[in-house]
């Protein structure tokens, strides 16, 4: 069989034991897939969308009532985004877990970093974009941590959100992210990503000396395995938005600042951040502690102990077990605060 | 591999199907453009059951979200039915003049007549100020009758009776028990108050209090029946302070109308209370009063005169006048210009009268349609006395037993 194009994506072969599911979690794969429905679903919404505070609202209920299919178009975009958190977080873990980022892949570990990041804030534009009382209270709360923020937050304020409070300048602002200046910088991220990684030498693994098993599959199979992941991954989102619609609210019809917010809760995978603005200073727990987690997740590759080559391309290493830790850790601590604000206040 | 990626086919083309047949089972979409918003609604798509509210109200002209409010293009009942004013009633009294008001509607200026809402707000129907001042003087926590404190508080900057504004009245603030239980117990006659239970007095809040007598209606041709969801249904106990409902058996429109106690004329008990009573007494005329007794005003001598005086007559010369306007609300007399109507003391047109040309007079019921002739109490060998006009004399000779 001759290559097609998308084959000829893939290199010619890779080693059998790195390319089983339970050692990729097929999670960098799928998470290109969810950014490619995104696209594709998004640009579709785009048709219907319309980004002023009088429209916006009535425009995604155009779409998700009246519109034919525009209710399951514009569930799948909701799920593939909040899959697209989960399954990047996935990856990030596995890459740490497994002790891949050591060098080369060091800098590729820093592009996938800032596409993780990339993806929450392109999730967090979208939302506001529905520009209804259920997202009203994120967005005041939201944009007002920025102005915690010494020294520039104010002029960070002003620049983001285009007044002293949010209004149409925002929403047209956070519209032009979302479709176009994240969007740009995350398709670059990715082609950079994912050509990082064929240049580094394909999924992390041992040197060939030290491998156990020398068996490699075609890339007629790895696409097979990688057609397989779509079509589960694309059954998973139709039923998700059957069963779960994406959440919708009444529009905002005054001012943000007047109108009565439905909830007064952040998207979830804020609700970390959330939590823990009960316990005090905005600054200090909004931003600096979110940025400091930030850090240590950039520094991981840098401070501490680098993974034995000899224990690459599998789970939990000996060698870098300190990073491993630091990171279950974090992850742990933010899975407990979600848990601890998503439950009714009393 | 293969059988693999054929079997999660299978379940993609599944799930594929499902949503497929779920957006087949939505009901289509059904919009409605209403002329005065231009912005389609799709409310009917869900509520086509639903009979036309009036025929001053087309659903052609007004939508439904006008008055209602609601997500016009939500299909979901809960976000369509979200942001919805004062649940299923728009003239409920806290957001009326949002749904039923603006000025080339229900709020429109005294002049024209059009200040419907601004009179009912301040009409001892929904201030309940008389009996407040009532209660509260006579248990003594104010020193006279006049009215200071209503259901809501409210201001009348152009007073003609002296009482320029009401404070809200607060039961848990009074130091008289009674005061405290009257808060309590006697609250539901008002016409924003929510009615007692059972079926006798069922019936909405605020402007659809009365006007609504069947659900889903406005009307202006006010049965008895509307009236008698507060009115005549029983007595409040001062005593006890309790509400007593009425245990006689009603089988007759008779029996219907009065209290036992009470003494009434034939034709009070034929017509419909709207038959005689006006808009400024039932709705209010935009002041504040202390008492049920300063604006109720028409009597029997205002259709039958006394016997010095024939009723107050008016010839309708023009196009305009409000009288015009009131019968095209209820067709139920073909009013021309040049006809004679009476009218009342204040002036109000009773415009379902007509003065023949035997010198006797004709009125319509407005809700029953039924015709009447009636005649003046001059040249009778009525012996009433000049200084004795109320009704309450009348009744002396002309109440009928029971």
């Amino acid at each position: 069989m001759r290559p097609s194009f998308f084959h000829h994506l893939h290199p010619p072969t890779i080693p059998t034991a790195q390319s089983r599911w339970r050692y990729t979690l097929g999670a960098g794969g799928t998470a290109i897939f969810l950014m490619l429905v995104l696209v594709i679903t998004g640009a579709l919404e785009m048709f219907y969308y319309i980004p002023t505070p009088a429209e916006a609202a009535l425009s995604i209920q155009t779409i998700t009532y009246l519109v034919p299919f525009g209710g399951l178009v514009r569930n799948i975009h909701f799920w593939s985004a909040q899959l697209l958190i989960v399954v990047s977080a996935v990856h990030l873990l596995r890459v740490v877990f497994t002790g891949a980022y050591i060098p080369p892949r060091r800098f590729n570990y820093l592009l996938g970093l800032a596409l993780f990041l990339i993806s929450i804030f392109l999730n967090f534009t979208g939302y506001i974009l529905r520009w209804d009382t259920g997202i009203q209270w994120a967005l005041v709360v939201g944009t007002n941590l920025i102005k915690t923020i010494p020294f520039f937050g104010n002029n960070l304020y002003t620049i983001l959100i285009g007044g002293s409070e949010p209004g149409s300048p925002t929403l047209i602002r956070f519209y032009t992210w979302h479709v176009f200046g994240l969007m740009i910088i995350s398709a670059i991220l990715i082609g950079w990503h994912a050509f990082r990684v064929r240049r580094d030498g394909g999924i992390a693994l041992p040197p060939p000396s030290l491998r156990a098993d020398p068996n490699r599959i075609s890339r007629f199979e790895l696409v097979r395995r990688e057609t397989l992941a779509m079509i589960l991954t694309s059954a998973a989102l139709i039923i998700l938005s059957i069963f779960s619609p994406a959440p919708i609210a009444a529009p905002i019809r005054l001012s943000v600042l007047q109108s009565v917010p439905e909830s007064a809760a952040a998207p979830w995978f804020f609700l970390w951040v959330q939590q823990m603005l009960k316990w005090g200073d905005p600054f200090l727990f909004g931003i600096l502690v979110p940025v400091i987690i930030l850090l240590i997740l950039v520094l991981i590759p840098y401070i501490f102990p680098k993974t034995l080559e000899s224990e690459l391309g599998r789970w939990f290493p000996k060698s870098n077990r300190l990073a491993q830790i630091t990171l279950a850790i974090i992850t742990l601590l933010i899975i407990f605060f979600t848990i601890l604000g998503s439950l009714p206040t009393s | 591999m293969r059988k693999l990626i054929a079997i999660s086919s299978g379940i993609l083309l599944l799930a594929l199907s499902l949503a497929w047949w779920m957006n087949s089972r939505q009901p289509q979409p059904v919009e409605l453009m209403p002329i005065l918003t231009g912005q389609p609604e799709y409310c009917v798509t869900c509520h086509s059951d639903l009979p036309e509210i009036s025929a001053s109200h087309p659903v052609e002209t007004f939508g439904c979200v006008s008055c209602h409010g609601g997500e016009r293009l939500a299909l979901d009942a809960d976000l369509a039915h979200s942001t919805m004013r004062g649940g299923a009633n728009p003239s409920d009294l806290s957001v009326a003049e949002i749904s039923c008001g603006g000025s080339s509607c229900h709020t429109g200026s005294e002049a024209d007549d059009r200040d419907h809402i601004q009179r009912v707000m301040t009409s001892v129907q929904s201030t309940y100020a008389g009996a407040i001042a009532n209660i509260r003087y006579t248990f003594g926590a104010q020193t006279d009758l006049t009215a200071h404190q209503g259901i809501n508080a409210i201001t009348d900057e152009r007073t003609q009776t002296g009482i320029t504004a009401l404070e809200i009245f607060n039961p848990t603030l009074e130091s008289n028990p009674m005061i405290q239980k009257f808060g309590e117990e006697c609250f539901t006659c008002h016409i924003n108050a929510v009615p007692r239970e059972g079926e006798s007095y069922t019936r909405q809040t605020g402007c659809a209090a009365c006007h609504s007598t069947e659900q889903h209606q406005l009307t202006t041709a006010i049965s008895y029946t509307q009236c008698n969801t507060c009115h005549n249904r029983g007595n409040y106990d001062l005593r006890t302070m309790t509400f007593v409902e009425r245990t006689d058996h009603l089988t007759n429109r008779l029996e219907e109308y009065y209290q036992p106690i009470a003494q009434f004329t034939q034709c009070e008990y034929t017509l419909d209370c709207v038959d005689c009573h006006t808009r400024s007494e039932v709705m209010g005329d935009g002041d504040l009063h202390s008492n049920q007794k300063d604006i109720q005003y028409v009597q029997c001598k205002t259709c039958h005169g006394t016997l010095t005086e024939l009723p107050l007559t008016k010839t309708l010369t023009d196009p305009n006048d409000i009288a015009f306007r009131m019968a095209f609300l209820k067709p139920v007399v073909d009013l021309k210009l040049g006809d004679t109507i009476l009218v009342t003391e204040q002036g109000e047109p009773l415009w379902n009268t007509r003065v023949l040309p035997d010198g006797t007079y004709e009125m319509i019921g407005k809700a029953t349609k039924q015709k009447f002739n009636f005649r003046p109490v001059m040249g009778t060998a009525c012996e009433q006395k000049p200084n004795e006009q109320e009704s309450h004399f009348c009744h002396e000779c002309h109440a009928v037993e029971r």
